[in-house]
């Protein structure tokens, strides 16, 4: 009997484990097929294998955090494409915002013998052993848009500029109040900022503050809630757009209930999209009181449709795309042994040291150049954006 | 009034001697309590052995499953005793969380206006937590075993009470990194005292047999999990002196229960259990030796484990836990604190919490606002599904174990596979769902 039983239950296990494989392989197989033209024939077989066949390249493990935002599936998608283009076998594995999944998932990827590990940290500081472990194995790193914190075995880092995403969203205020053209207000302004752990947070802050700040100081913008301590104040634990939408709730409660806010800083549009809301739960967006000016971040589509209608003001577009790429050409300039393009050795100090970075540029898309910036090059459709 | 105890294996064996196949298979059903999850377990082992091209039973990967799934482990020995005795904690997770920020805090230090910087010495600071720990689990076993609210309540609020203290604590940041000292709790292996040689078997993995154009897996081989670079001798020793042990300790209680009376296997027999046990243990040491030795998590973790088996099994204190558990009228009526009992269970919880805590918190180098969560899933899943009853009263150490290694199995597995996380949830649901079947199933056939 008990013979029976454990048989059966390992075959669900083993059958349910042999679709899981399945169903998997089949979207990538399908990815190299579409890519078949442009890229060498060995990666058709390289999509299909289950185990750590090298193919020429190597090895490339890729740690992604989540597969609950369509961003990092596009992310991982993308990397997955140009190293395979570039003749490499790659491991991609999401972790779903567990840490420990993730530092186990890396440490598999080592065991497998990844050549590179491309990392998307869930949270920066997690990894220190765990990379002294790919250390030890003479594996190199890349983090992945992320800044891995308090390791010394970080070799590079790829990313847009955070700083700048932070003065994009400061001038965006700053343009549509009309402070450049010399108004004086004084104006509401209300600052919400990224999840503390997350080391992109500070960086948008700080570059948004470098615009905003002088013109607090003289009394154009006044935050009413007094609330400007980054982070215990302003930040948003895991980028919560409901953790922001109530904290915007109790702002207005508390600070407006006879005055208007002519402004949000929002460093991410999931925020965005939570302030909004509570903006028009309490009649704002309406006739007589239109809604305040609200930044946002990463363009993504319900925001997009927020600002063609009239809410949101503006979006700051990284085009991510340009960061798989900018990624796997890093990839392969480590392995191959040339030089490693980056473009600055000073900015993001990780605790232990400087890490070379690549930093990527981005644009600031308002209604006006929705069409140009977010169709035109083919990352929304016309049709998703009705 | 019965007292249901959980079933100790005394084979009712036939007077002649079996064949040696047929013994090992008797073995491995009966095994150490819960035969047929070691046996899914091994055939677990020798799926992935085979799918992988033979990385799971690598040096680094035996290594990886024990240091991946330490802090699981520790805290499913608290959990079987809690279920043992009818209750269920549901609070394990956050308070771990809450405990690892602590220890965090305690070691990289606040700064006290008019006092400084204030440290504390890594010890001292586990010592703090571990006690810590025990009066969170007392506080909640109060309010369980003397105020009567239900356990799945008290648990409910615990975790969000310790999930908002851990924000608190840490403001919403991680705190770390921690000194090498810390750390070597969860990244360290014993230190090695004898010596190394290389490997008997060479170098290199040595393949079986190459299977060729399988559907779906296409070609995968099948590799002598043997071979490596060089031996940590001391890791080895250590096995062998576990192997000694288990085998004295196997054949005194064979020699007591003959001399009560009692049927007991055959000498052959008994031989060949323990053989099995042997080859077990030493090929796991042997696989441990072959990377940097035995991992610190995995030996804390096995002295609990022998620690536990000894207390539910041995011990006064466990065995009226499962009397409780079974019947908490009737223990109470021959004379057993049932409140007690379930308050202890709760303190022990707790402890073994802030256990997790340490360990997760020295593996990440760094305590979260987010560590812990969702962890005590993982560890009532891994009870339930080493044999653990919802209704209280049976469950065995040996099987917890089983099972949290079950679920480490699969999730490293699947994990060298490339089988993508959302894939994995949904065997982890399954292997869950059919493992408890099953055990139900055969529970009440056997009734």
């Amino acid at each position: 009997m008990k013979k029976f039983l454990s048989v059966a239950i390992l075959a669900g296990a083993l059958v349910a484990a042999c679709g899981g494989g399945a169903a998997s392989t089949a979207p990538s197989q399908a990815a190299a097929s579409q890519a078949a033209a442009s890229v060498d024939p060995a990666s058709q077989a390289a999509a299909s294998a289950v185990a750590s066949q090298a193919t020429a390249g190597g090895l490339i493990g890729i740690a992604m955090p989540t597969k609950s935002s369509a961003r990092w599936i596009a992310d991982g998608d993308n990397l997955v494409a140009s190293l395979k283009g570039m003749g490499y076998d790659t491991d991609l594995q999401f972790a779903e915002d567990d840490i420990p999944t993730q530092v186990s998932q890396i440490e598999n990827m080592i065991t497998k013998g990844a050549k590179v590990l491309v990392i998307a940290a869930i949270d920066g500081t997690t990894l220190t052993d765990t990379l002294q472990k790919a250390a030890d194995g003479g594996i190199k790193v890349l983090a992945y848009d992320r800044l891995i914190r308090n390791s010394k075995n970080v070799d590079y880092y790829t990313t847009f500029d955070n700083f700048k995403v932070g003065v994009l969203q400061a001038t965006s205020i700053v343009q549509s109040l009309g402070l450049d053209a010399g108004k004086t207000g004084p104006f509401n302004l209300e600052l919400f900022a990224g999840s503390p752990d997350d080391n992109n947070a500070g960086f948008f802050f700080n570059g948004a503050m470098s615009i905003l700040q002088p013109y607090i100081d003289k009394g154009v913008l006044v935050v009413q809630s007094k609330q400007t301590k980054f982070p215990e104040q302003i930040g948003t634990l895991r980028w919560d757009g409901a953790t922001a939408q109530a904290r915007m709730d109790n702002i207005l409660s508390t600070f407006y209930s006879d005055k208007r806010v002519d402004a949000v800083l929002s460093p991410y549009d999931g925020i965005s999209r939570g302030i909004i809301a509570s903006l028009k739960a309490v009649g704002y967006y309406s006739a007589d009181k239109p809604g305040p000016v609200v930044s946002g971040q990463d363009a993504e589509l319900p925001s997009v449709k927020s600002i063609l209608a009239g809410e949101q003001t503006s979006t700051v577009f990284k085009d991510t795309r340009l960061l798989a790429k900018s990624a796997a050409t890093m990839v392969d300039q480590m392995l191959k042994g040339g030089t490693v393009d980056v473009n600055d050795t000073k900015t993001y100090d990780n605790g232990v040291k400087v890490v070379p970075s690549h930093l990527l540029d981005m644009v600031l898309v308002t209604k006006d150049n929705v069409q140009k910036e977010l169709v035109d090059s083919g990352y929304y459709t016309a049709d998703q954006l009705k | 009034m019965s007292v249901p105890v959980e079933a100790t294996p005394i084979p009712t064996v036939a007077p002649e001697e079996p064949a040696v196949a047929r013994g090992i298979v008797k073995t491995l059903r009966s095994g150490v309590g819960q035969g047929g999850m070691l046996l899914a377990l091994l055939l677990g082992v020798l799926f992935f052995q085979i799918t992988t091209g033979g990385i799971m039973l690598r040096s680094l990967n035996v290594t990886n499953v024990f240091l991946q799934n330490g802090y699981i482990l520790v805290m499913a020995l608290g959990m079987l005793l809690i279920i043992v005795i009818g209750h269920i904690d549901l609070s394990v997770g956050s308070v771990a969380g809450f405990l690892g920020a602590v220890v965090a805090v305690l070691i990289v230090g606040v700064d006290v206006p008019g006092l400084g910087h204030i440290q504390t010495d890594p010890i001292l600071a586990v010592l703090i937590t571990l006690i810590a720990g025990g009066l969170i689990g007392g506080f909640q076993g109060w309010w369980v075993a003397y105020l009567r609210v239900p356990s799945f309540i008290v648990t409910l609020a615990g975790m969000l009470l310790f999930r908002g203290a851990t924000l608190f604590m840490l403001g919403g940041q991680p705190v770390g990194p921690f000194p090498e000292s810390f750390r070597a709790i969860s990244a360290g292996f014993i230190p090695e005292a004898i010596g190394s040689i290389p490997d008997p078997f060479g170098p290199k993995d040595i393949v079986l047999a190459n299977l060729t154009n399988l559907p779906v897996f296409g070609d995968l081989k099948l590799v002598l999990p043997l071979g490596g670079d060089s031996l940590q001798l001391t890791t080895l020793v250590l096995g062998a002196l576990l192997c000694a042990f288990i085998v004295f300790l196997g054949w005194r209680s064979r020699r007591e229960q003959v001399k009560y009376g009692f049927r007991v296997p055959s000498v052959r027999q008994f031989w060949i259990r323990n053989a099995l046990v042997i080859l077990g243990i030493m090929f796991i040491a042997y696989r441990l030796a072959g990377y940097k030795g035995l991992p610190i998590v995995a030996l804390v973790a096995f002295l609990l484990i022998g620690l536990y088996m000894f207390v539910t099994m041995r011990t006064v204190i466990g065995r009226r836990i499962y009397a409780v558990g079974g019947n908490s009228k009737a223990a109470m009526l021959s004379g057993v604190n049932s409140k007690l009992m379930v308050f202890l269970s709760f303190v022990n919880m707790g402890v073994l919490a802030a256990l997790g805590g340490i360990i997760i918190a020295a593996r990440l180098n760094s305590a979260t606002p987010k560590a812990g969560y969702g962890f005590e899933l993982s560890v009532i899943a891994a009870t339930f599904v080493g044999g653990a009853s919802a209704y209280g009263g049976v469950g065995t150490v040996a099987g917890t174990v089983i099972g949290a290694l079950f679920f480490g199995l699969l999730n490293i597995g699947m994990g060298i596979m490339s089988i993508q996380i959302d894939y994995q949830f949904m065997v982890q649901a399954l292997v869950l769902l059919v493992a408890v079947y099953f055990d139900v199933r055969g529970k009440s056939r056997d009734a």
